[in-house]
């Protein structure tokens, strides 16, 4: 089992649609795949169908008193399933503060999914906080969208800051281009000058498009009622190049 | 995990559906008209690991879908036109990777196909999100089915659907389709093994029990000889090969027990069998091993060894043509034919053969013994400068010792029989390893003389020449293991128990 963060300090930077679609192409291609929706907000929970609500909250999730399967909810596609949002989650950060190794706490709840599930994506809320640490020690990867503005990029540096002071070694910070505004001049200045910069970046970029923002009418991964569209498309390019990253 | 249920012969899926619409919010999709074809390896690979496969091919779309066998829960699934005969022809995915571990270089047939009119159901709760999926299958030949699947984490509506079914005379049932649609053929999953399992009384007369042997193995012969013209897989071949060895080594070590002409007219056949088939399976291992060369090469090289790849297809096209040239021949379907006619013959009342009267537990007793402890001499007399011959002449000695014990295994208590066996096994293991290396170097020298008349980049002869050094290595280092190996063998230990097993009783 793989576990594949969305995080970005920013808000609005396309995690959770980017969450949702790439959960929605790794079950496609026939893994098992669980979507998290750590963000109190439940937006991924919403494009789902799903209610943001889970038994006990997180008061009875971080007590240990439910495990996560307990809490599972099929989604209406094959292999992919959800753990919905809670409003109580916007607690998390202080629950975590209670516990022993509170960073420690989203690795030890995932643990007994590894034979369930091949990925697991965490649809992270925006800012970095405890509940980020723990997300950093539970993930193998951490993609992070970043749309091409300087803004988007001084976080950026300070995620890669955060890592390397916070001996994150094993964890690799895999950041891509979302929303993508491929008139803007400016996106493409930016775009080729990260590209040099960052090896680890993602070749593939989300374009920044209305068919995406359709989800919240559609409720449903684009793939699901976009297909062929050339959003669709990247989400899929965007799947198959994290997955070589996976395998090498 | 699904449910399935049967329909009473009454009530036909529409009107099913129809009294269920009126309690619950469905969606639901067209009809489809389905072929379903269920799909396994010849050795029934993925049946055994509980596994069922079956793709499902409508006008609209035709998807493959892995499932277990037993709660029914979906282990993969992928769109797919047609399916590839083996695994590592699928997109890379969840199917594949499940495939390539169970399959490996077995192809993938069709064992049975269903002409299937299915409906899918979804039931939707208020915010239109799906909670249960229904099935309804109706076929031409079989009661029609309906599988309920429960959505993870909506176990109530499971519940009451699943109420709603039992009013309306639906029964659940634990058979999958794919058995019940195997009775209809008169077949059963796993009917073909490449496992011996001989079943033998002990008190038989040596005679019958060498015909039932031989039998067996004929029709290991004849189920794989088709497979092997087709070249559907490699192991149709090797299973074949098999089958006429063991038949050698019964040949050549169950004596005085059928008639010498009949043994003797037989033994050059089946040994001109393991003739004709021979280089065709040399290169079946060299291109199943192909990639683990490969790997063995330094980075540098690797891709300069693609031509041996090439030179090793075109010339396995070339072999195999002319073995299925051969199974086809009148020699081989006439001999073949009267090995068959022969095994089928009721034995004489009074044999001549001096053994033919003994019962099958004194003769495996009496074979077994003999073969055993040639196998100690031959080994006991192997030093560290020894000729290679010597090992290989002990490698032969213990195959035949390894058949023998495998041919009458059901006369002794299976747990001190399989034990001797895997000891065995261990000291062949090493023997097979240090003769492949050797054969495989042998050859590749060969294949690198026939590849310098076919302009052959000098790369290509470099690339091989590691390969030629890497098994000379490994030979060494088989031949090192031997030593102790062998000295395992030998242990009192094990003497002993060969001895309480098979020396008790004398002819």
């Amino acid at each position: 089992m793989k576990v594949l963060a969305l995080y970005s300090i920013k808000g609005g930077v396309g995690k959770t649609s980017s969450a949702v679609n790439l959960a929605f192409n790794s079950a496609q291609s026939g893994y098992r795949t669980l979507v998290w929706d750590l963000d109190p907000q439940g937006a991924s929970s919403y494009y789902f169908r799903i209610k943001p609500k889970i038994k006990g909250g997180s008061k009875d999730l971080m007590a240990g008193k439910r495990d996560l399967d307990e809490l599972i909810k099929g989604t209406d596609f094959d292999n992919l399933d959800l753990i919905p949002a809670d409003f109580s989650f916007r607690n998390l950060d202080l629950l975590l503060d209670d516990k022993k190794k509170p960073t420690r706490q989203l690795k030890k709840r995932l643990k007994p999914m590894a034979d369930e599930y091949d990925f697991v994506f965490l649809d992270c809320p925006p800012n970095i906080s405890l509940l980020s640490e723990a997300v950093f020690e539970a993930a193998d990867l951490l993609l992070s969208p970043i749309i091409p503005t300087t803004l988007s990029l001084r976080t950026l540096t300070q995620l890669t800051g955060f890592i390397k002071d916070h001996d994150l070694a094993k964890l690799s910070l895999i950041p891509f281009f979302s929303m993508v505004d491929g008139r803007k001049k400016l996106h493409k200045d930016i775009m080729q000058q990260v590209l040099a910069d960052y090896p680890a970046m993602l070749q593939t970029a989300i374009p920044y498009a209305s068919d995406i923002e359709r989800m919240g009418l559609e409720r449903k991964p684009l793939a699901a009622y976009s297909g062929k569209s050339r959003s669709a498309r990247a989400y899929h390019e965007l799947w198959q190049e994290i997955l070589a990253r996976i395998t090498l | 995990m699904a449910t399935h249920y049967a329909l009473p012969a009454t009530l036909t899926a529409e009107k099913l559906i129809g009294t269920l619409s009126e309690k619950v919010e469905i969606d639901q999709f067209p009809k489809q008209y389905f072929l379903k074809t269920f799909y396994d390896s010849f050795d029934w690979r993925l049946y055994q690991q509980g596994l069922s496969c079956e793709f499902n091919r409508s006008k609209q779309i035709s998807s493959l879908q892995l499932t277990d066998r037993k709660n029914g829960e979906l282990v993969a699934s992928t769109i797919l036109f047609d399916v590839p005969s083996f695994s590592k022809q699928f997109n890379p995915g969840k199917v594949r990777q499940t495939l390539e571990a169970i399959l490996e270089m077995r192809a993938l047939l069709a064992v049975c196909t269903l002409e299937c009119e299915a409906y899918h159901l979804n039931i939707l709760n208020e915010d239109g999100k799906i909670v249960l999926r229904l099935l309804i299958e109706e076929f031409e030949l079989l009661k029609s089915r309906l599988t309920l699947i429960p959505v993870k984490g909506y176990d109530k509506a499971a519940e009451r659907i699943a109420e709603m079914l039992a009013e309306l005379g639906l029964t659940a049932v634990d058979k999958p389709v794919l058995l019940e649609a195997l009775k209809l053929q008169g077949r059963h999953p796993r009917d073909y093994s490449s496992k011996l399992d001989i079943r033998l009384a002990p008190e038989m007369h040596a005679d019958v029990a060498s015909k039932t042997i031989f039998s067996t193995l004929l029709r290991t012969i004849k189920v794989n000889e088709q497979g092997t013209i087709a070249d559907i897989d490699s192991e149709f071949l090797h299973d074949f090969r098999v089958a006429v060895r063991r038949t050698r080594v019964g040949l050549s070590q169950i004596k005085n027990v059928l008639p010498e002409d009949v043994i003797a007219r037989h033994k050059e056949f089946f040994s001109w069998l393991g003739q004709i088939t021979s280089e065709t399976r040399d290169l079946d291992v060299y291109l199943l091993n192909f990639e683990q060369y490969k790997k063995k090469l330094p980075a540098v090289i690797r891709q300069s060894i693609n031509p041996l790849h090439n030179f090793l297809t075109v010339k396995k096209q070339k072999s195999h043509k002319q073995l299925a040239k051969k199974l086809n021949s009148s020699k081989y379907l006439t001999m073949l034919a009267e090995w068959e006619e022969y095994l089928a013959s009721t034995p004489p009342k009074n044999p001549t053969e001096a053994d033919a009267q003994l019962t099958v537990k004194e003769l495996a007793d009496h074979r077994i013994w003999k073969v055993y402890k040639q196998v100690i001499k031959e080994g006991g007399s192997i030093g560290r400068h020894s000729p290679p011959e010597a090992l290989h002449k002990l490698r032969k000695t213990c195959k035949k010792l390894r058949y023998l014990m495998e041919f009458f295994q059901n006369l002794y208590p299976e747990r001190r029989i399989d034990k001797l066996i895997k000891r065995l096994k261990s000291l062949q293991d090493v023997l097979g390893d240090y003769q492949d290396y050797a054969t495989q170097q042998e050859r590749l020298e060969q294949f690198s003389e026939e590849m310098q008349a076919i302009n052959t980049p000098s790369k290509t002869f470099m690339a091989m020449g590691v390969l030629i050094q890497d098994f000379e290595t490994r030979k060494g280092k088989a031949r090192d293991c031997f030593t102790s190996q062998f000295a395992a063998f030998k242990k009192t230990e094990n003497h002993t128990d060969f001895h309480a097993l098979f020396a008790s009783k004398k002819p």
